[in-house]
């Protein structure tokens, strides 16, 4: 295997050498427990002062309303569960958007199964968020609403603000939750301007470090019930000694991302487009573009022939690294909303490949392109 | 770019009136928008104009962060969000229109809301007075809204403005507090005494809110208490920073002084005698900031070092003028200020201040002037505060 060309940012990225000399000091001598009263314990709190700062700015919040978690995943639990139990007294329905990632999905069966009454929203013909819908389940006694703003499966970007006034105006008690996680470095991220209650971020999708994660809070929102118990680290929200040298990434990575939101979407976008043109001129290759908007980091398309795992294989053979779409959810088999939405059939739903691209891919696209000719035209020669 | 698109494009930004009388007048708006171009510089790119009086701000992006920061900046009477159209009929009809339905969004709808359309006309040649574009627009607006709004000039809750300009014309519905006071840097410089508790950290707001920029000067006992209480005071401090452009924290040595008082002055007087001392190096180092008053969080009978008698013991210790912005402040107004400016939750952070180093189990209540006088003449006044103000360590944040 010769040179990567890795068109997978999706899933995740590489650190960025300004974030990992930010971290480097607190892997060694920088070791101190931000707990601890003595001058290395407070070393280490201010620099995860600092990190909670950053990561603040970064998302338009305070940094007091920053909760660090162990990644996105975390931070979407502890949103859905959190909230969701914090006001059970308020009330028991939730809504969820019809494409959370499975680390909202699976907390709302979690809370099914506590008795909570969980409904799922739906997309429409055209895979945009189906807002008349959205609002008909939306219920005085609605206590927790998730939605995510960017497709992890088809970038499709939802109209989280508009949902949040319908959801201010119908569902008062309603702690509405944003899965950011997608939506970070590539779109303005601004908590303000959603005004959701909470968003949740992830240090790896914008060259950070994994395993740190935040949970921003909206000033003022009742906070969710903890889901770790402890030490009362996080404002007794998150306990656990604090993973400094990964959340001094993470305030790095997010400062970073925000900072560059502007010009990563403009040449993750240029990137895009090439690529899109280059593959709709593949044999068979059909892009999916859903919704009315797309960020610029994802793009999905449909390969012809083959499932689109035997594609992946071939393709990373001539170094391109690509992600094959969710297709079939873990539970059911059937085809994910986002993608039946996408008019995919079942069996589409087997041959959608994903790209997702960084702001230094648009070099990159014409190989990858080349790549994919080749193994259109080496797939095609089979089946003939 | 921006990941929502909510439809107002500009913000207006009316300031007060009091000060814009007499020469003074372009300096207050200068500095305004240069405060103003500060405050907004790190959240987004945005185009400032002086404009008839009141600022124009148009965001590139992070437009509802942008709003919320303006509104924080001191002689910021009140903002709306505002969208511009050239003054023709049809663009004002449709903006207005627009306007409105978001205004309507955010209304209670269990009654009909009083509201009127409200003009200002400083282009004269435009085609229509302003009662006459009021009812235009009234009457091809309020329509869809008719179940929650009702026409009332006199009582109107709500309304659409709009500013009829030669060049543009404003349309804006909501109108939103700002933080009021004057431009800060507009009065003069102060040095706060910073305690790491509730009240000096909302002094240092109410003294900025008045136009003055300020320096704080805190006091550290060490080895008695740790690193943790100077992250905490520069956590207040930088909590603060967003109210005036650049913050200086000066952290003095306190252990010596204190262990001088325990050992030669009378129990009581303890805590007296470390104020005066404090009031001393703050003199100095006001001098040396040019600063001209020292600001504290002090509250008439707080606490036992807050009577009038240790009040004046107190003061009589400082060479220039001391302003206690909260004099008359209840704790509890106190602290709903101290939430709202975002400094309560730091300053309720368990970490001692110097003051608890030694505290008397019995203070003085009525503390006398001549009795400090007598005990400081057992201690090296000079040379103590000398070593304190030599041993000052600088932040700036």
């Amino acid at each position: 295997m010769g040179t990567v060309l890795y068109l997978d940012h999706a899933a995740t990225t590489p650190l960025a050498p300004e974030v990992h000399a930010a971290m480097e000091p607190y892997f060694a001598g920088g070791f101190g427990n931000p707990s601890s009263r003595h001058p290395l314990g407070v070393q280490a709190a201010e620099a995860l002062d600092e990190a909670r700062r950053r990561t603040a700015r970064a998302v338009g919040g305070r940094p007091r309303d920053v909760v660090f978690t162990s990644g996105g995943t975390e931070a979407n639990n502890l949103a859905v569960l959190g909230f969701a139990r914090a006001r059970r007294r308020r009330g028991a329905h939730v809504v969820l958007g019809p494409t959370e990632h499975a680390s909202v999905a699976e907390a709302g069966h979690a809370l099914a199964a506590e008795g909570f009454e969980v409904e799922t929203a739906r997309l429409d013909a055209g895979g945009a968020l189906d807002l008349d819908d959205f609002a008909r389940r939306l219920r005085p006694d609605t206590v927790l609403v998730a939605q995510m703003l960017v497709s992890n499966e088809l970038g499709t970007i939802y109209p989280v603000a508009r949902l949040a006034r319908l959801v201010r105006r119908a569902s008062p008690e309603a702690a509405l939750h944003v899965d950011a996680v997608q939506a970070a470095g590539k779109l303005d991220l601004s908590l303000p301007e959603l005004d959701a209650d909470s968003i949740a971020v992830s240090g790896h999708k914008i060259r950070g470090p994994k395993g740190a994660g935040a949970l921003v809070l909206k000033p003022g929102t009742r906070p969710p019930s903890p889901l770790v118990f402890g030490g009362g680290q996080e404002g007794g929200l998150r306990s656990g000694t604090e993973n400094v040298a990964a959340l001094v990434g993470l305030g790095a990575a997010l400062e970073l991302a925000s900072d560059r939101a502007p010009e990563t979407a403009a040449a993750m976008e240029a990137a895009r487009t090439r690529l899109r043109e280059r593959l709709a001129r593949v044999g068979g290759v059909r892009p999916l573009e859903p919704g009315d908007r797309l960020a610029p980091s994802i793009l999905a398309v449909r390969v012809p022939g083959a499932p689109a795992e035997v594609w992946q294989h071939h393709l990373e053979v001539r170094g391109v690294m690509t992600s094959v779409g969710s297709a079939c959810q873990a539970n059911k088999g059937g085809v994910s909303p986002a993608f039946a939405a996408a008019g995919l059939s079942e069996d589409d739903a087997r041959r959608v490949l994903r790209l997702s691209l960084a702001a230094d891919s648009g070099p990159l696209v014409d190989a990858a392109a080349d790549a994919f000719e080749e193994v259109a035209a080496e797939l095609a020669a089979e089946v003939g | 770019m921006t990941a929502c698109t909510g439809g107002a494009e500009l913000l207006i930004a009316r300031y007060g009136e009091m000060w814009l009388k007499g020469k003074n007048r372009r300096l207050f708006e200068e500095a305004l928008v240069q405060n103003v171009r500060a405050a907004v510089a790190p959240i987004a790119k945005v185009v400032v104009r002086r404009e008839h009086g009141q600022l124009l701000l148009r965001p590139e992006r992070r437009y509802e962060e942008v709003a919320r920061r303006a509104a924080e900046v001191f002689g910021i009477a009140s903002l709306s969000p505002a969208r511009s159209v050239k003054p023709r009929l049809d663009d004002i009809v449709e903006a207005s229109r627009v306007a409105l339905a978001e205004l309507v969004e955010t209304l209670p709808a269990d009654r009909r809301v009083p509201f009127k359309i409200e003009v200002r006309r400083s282009y004269k040649q435009f085609p229509m007075t302003s009662a006459e574009l009021e009812n235009h627009v009234a009457e091809r607006t309020i329509g869809p809204h008719e179940h929650r709004l009702r026409v009332d000039l006199k009582g109107a809750e709500v309304k659409v403005g709009i500013n009829v300009r030669p060049e543009q014309v404003y349309v804006f519905a909501e109108r939103r507090p700002g933080a009021g006071g004057l431009p800060v840097g507009t009065i003069g410089h102060a040095v706060c005494l910073l305690s790491g508790g509730i009240d000096s950290p909302v002094a240092a707001w109410m003294t900025m809110k008045r136009g003055c920029t300020v320096a704080y000067l805190s006091f550290h006992s060490s080895p008695y208490l740790g690193a943790g209480s100077k992250r905490k005071i520069a956590e207040l401090v930088r909590s603060l920073a967003r109210f005036q452009p650049t913050s200086r924290l000066l952290i003095a040595p306190f252990a010596e002084i204190q262990t001088a008082i325990r050992d030669h002055a009378p129990e009581g007087y303890r805590t007296i005698l470390y104020r005066r001392m404090m009031q001393r190096i703050g003199s100095r180092v006001a001098a040396t900031e040019r600063a001209g008053v020292l600001v504290t969080g002090e509250s008439l009978g707080q606490v036992a070092s807050q009577t009038m008698e240790n009040l004046t013991c107190i003061e009589a210790a400082s060479s220039v003028p001391v302003l206690r912005p909260l004099i008359a402040f209840d704790k509890a107004e106190t602290i709903v200020l101290a939430r709202r400016i975002g400094t309560y939750d730091i300053s309720v952070l368990p970490e001692p201040d110097c003051c608890t180093v030694f505290q008397p189990a019995h203070p003085t209540i009525r503390g006398r002037v001549q009795e400090c006088e007598r005990a400081e003449e057992e201690l090296d006044v000079a040379g103590l505060v000398d070593r304190a103000v030599e041993g000052i360590e600088l932040r700036e944040l």
